[in-house]
């Protein structure tokens, strides 16, 4: 009976598709790996930048006129609250350091299974000394 | 049985194969389409710590006893952290759990428009200590391991470093770049001649979540529809596309980043490349990588596109520590950490190399 089995066409398939992919990656690579593409990707990048930019100033021009808050009012906002919850914590960090409880720190274990566990070679190590004794 | 009936059966049990398969793919692709986002990050955790952008976890203990030492896993700040807990069997912190270790991750949200301004100080200085902290008070231990992915193991260099009396028992960089010229596209990319880093800050002040993610998929570009034709044809086996599902989850919550800390890494790091010059000042203290002592990992992976072996090669080098250790394996920058290569090949090494350390 012959070993060989029959074609697998999903198999031809799945490495068509594997050597699409690097055969395709290697060559944008190489074609986006240019200073060429560098800079006309930057520069495309800076005209979107400075179109939102215009945009932004335009919104904001028409928010002021109307009298609303803009987007930065809001963020001043919010970075005031952001201070005030990063003060917290720093007071909240030094309380920590300076109340007695932070003595906990470092005597042991304060929940779940007990620390003790030892690694496989510590543990073989000990096997073969109480095999020793014997 | 002649060969030529035994070839016969051959092809006709192969042509029953596809045609199952063609009908499967019909109607599973259809559950495919409609399903909703597969759930990630289930392994049982308690928050125990949220600042802002910041979170810290603690997950639940898996084993009867664990050892004396906790871990503490740093994410890359453009990514979601459930990458390390993917799935049941297709997560490293439940492997971790499980091997007896007490683990807590630092997972990033996405920056608000108001932590704009958050920079490598914040990150290196504040978040990560604070964090180290939390993990003592939690476990009531002295000593803690750390494990950095990415630019989350920069970021934890950048804190031993600058924290020589820090608790740090362990430190292990994941594929983790150090030497930022060799970074391949990226330096073209960002080519100061070219690249208004600046501009680009000052516009938006949140760098978007799809600008980072095209500069990763820029530099596979096939990749994407590459991975959606073979989950097509592999369509009826529930395991290849439940696996491909989270990680084109995970790929696709790649996270926004603060305008600071991206005009900061750009200027320091990647122009600069002062993490391997040892100029880098953060917080008004210099970070060699010299100033480490503690034992140290690091895993890289031959085939890594976003951070290539040259880029992460010199950090055995150049840190002072004498129980270190390369690991280099087959694999690439997330096949590394998830998914059945890393369940094979850099799960248990980890495992090992820790656990001697962790008593």
């Amino acid at each position: 009976m012959s070993k060989e089995s029959p074609p697998d066409p999903a198999a031809n398939f799945r490495e068509m598709v594997t050597k699409w992919e690097r055969g395709f990656d290697s060559l944008a690579n190489q074609v986006m790996g240019t200073e060429g593409y560098s800079r006309s990707m930057n520069q495309m990048q800076d005209l979107q930048l400075g179109m939102q930019s215009m945009f932004k100033e335009f919104m904001t021009q028409n928010l002021t006129n109307a009298n609303m808050p803009t987007r930065d009012d809001l963020v001043r906002l919010a970075e005031s609250v952001g201070d005030l919850d990063r003060r917290m914590a720093r007071i909240e960090t030094l309380l920590e350091a300076m109340v007695p409880s932070n003595a906990a720190v470092g005597s042991g274990p304060r929940k779940g299974p007990p620390r003790t566990k030892k690694p496989p070679s510590a543990k073989a190590k000990s096997s073969t000394s109480k095999g020793g004794k014997k | 049985m002649t060969d030529a009936t035994a070839s016969q059966d051959g092809l006709r049990q192969r042509a029953q194969g596809m045609i199952e398969r063609a009908i499967q793919r019909n109607i599973k692709g259809l559950e495919f389409i409609t399903a909703p986002k597969p759930p990630v990050g289930l392994t049982p955790k308690d928050v125990i710590y949220e600042r802002g952008t910041l979170r810290l976890y603690h997950y639940h203990a898996q084993s009867d006893e664990v050892y004396r030492v906790p871990v503490l896993l740093v994410m890359a700040t453009t990514n979601k952290a459930f990458v390390f807990d993917l799935a049941p069997g297709q997560s490293m912190v439940e492997f971790l759990l499980q091997k007896g270790f007490d683990v807590f991750v630092i997972d990033w949200e996405a920056p608000t428009p108001e932590e704009r301004g958050l920079t490598l100080e914040d990150y290196t200085q504040d978040f990560i200590p604070n964090c180290v902290l939390k993990v003592q008070q939690e476990s009531g231990e002295l000593d803690v391991s750390v494990i950095g992915y990415c630019m989350g193991g920069a970021l934890s260099l950048i804190y031993a470093a600058t924290h020589t009396d820090a608790p740090l028992k362990n430190l292990v960089c994941l594929t983790t770049p150090v030497d930022w010229h060799k970074m391949g596209l990226n330096n073209v990319w960002q080519d100061q001649r070219y690249f208004d880093v600046d501009r680009l800050v000052d516009t938006l002040g949140i760098i978007p979540a799809d600008f980072v993610a095209q500069g990763f998929e820029m530099q596979r570009p096939a990749q994407k529809l590459a991975g959606q034709v073979r989950v097509w044809e592999q369509m009826w086996n529930d395991e290849y596309v439940k696996s491909y599902r989270v990680f084109d989850r995970w790929g696709n919550e790649t996270l926004p980043l603060a305008g600071e800390y991206m005009r900061q890494t750009t200027k320091e790091l990647i122009w600069g490349n002062k993490l391997f010059t040892s100029e880098l000042v953060v917080g008004g203290k210099p970070v060699k990588l010299a100033s480490i002592t503690v034992p140290l990992l690091t895993v890289v992976a031959e085939h890594d596109h976003l951070v290539p072996y040259e880029c992460s090669k010199p950090l055995l080098e150049m840190v002072g520590s004498t129980d270190k250790e390369e690991i280099l394996l087959k694999g690439g920058h997330v096949s590394l950490i998830a998914g059945p290569n890393a369940v094979r090949r850099m799960w248990p090494r980890l495992d090992a190399w820790l656990a001697e350390r962790s008593i």
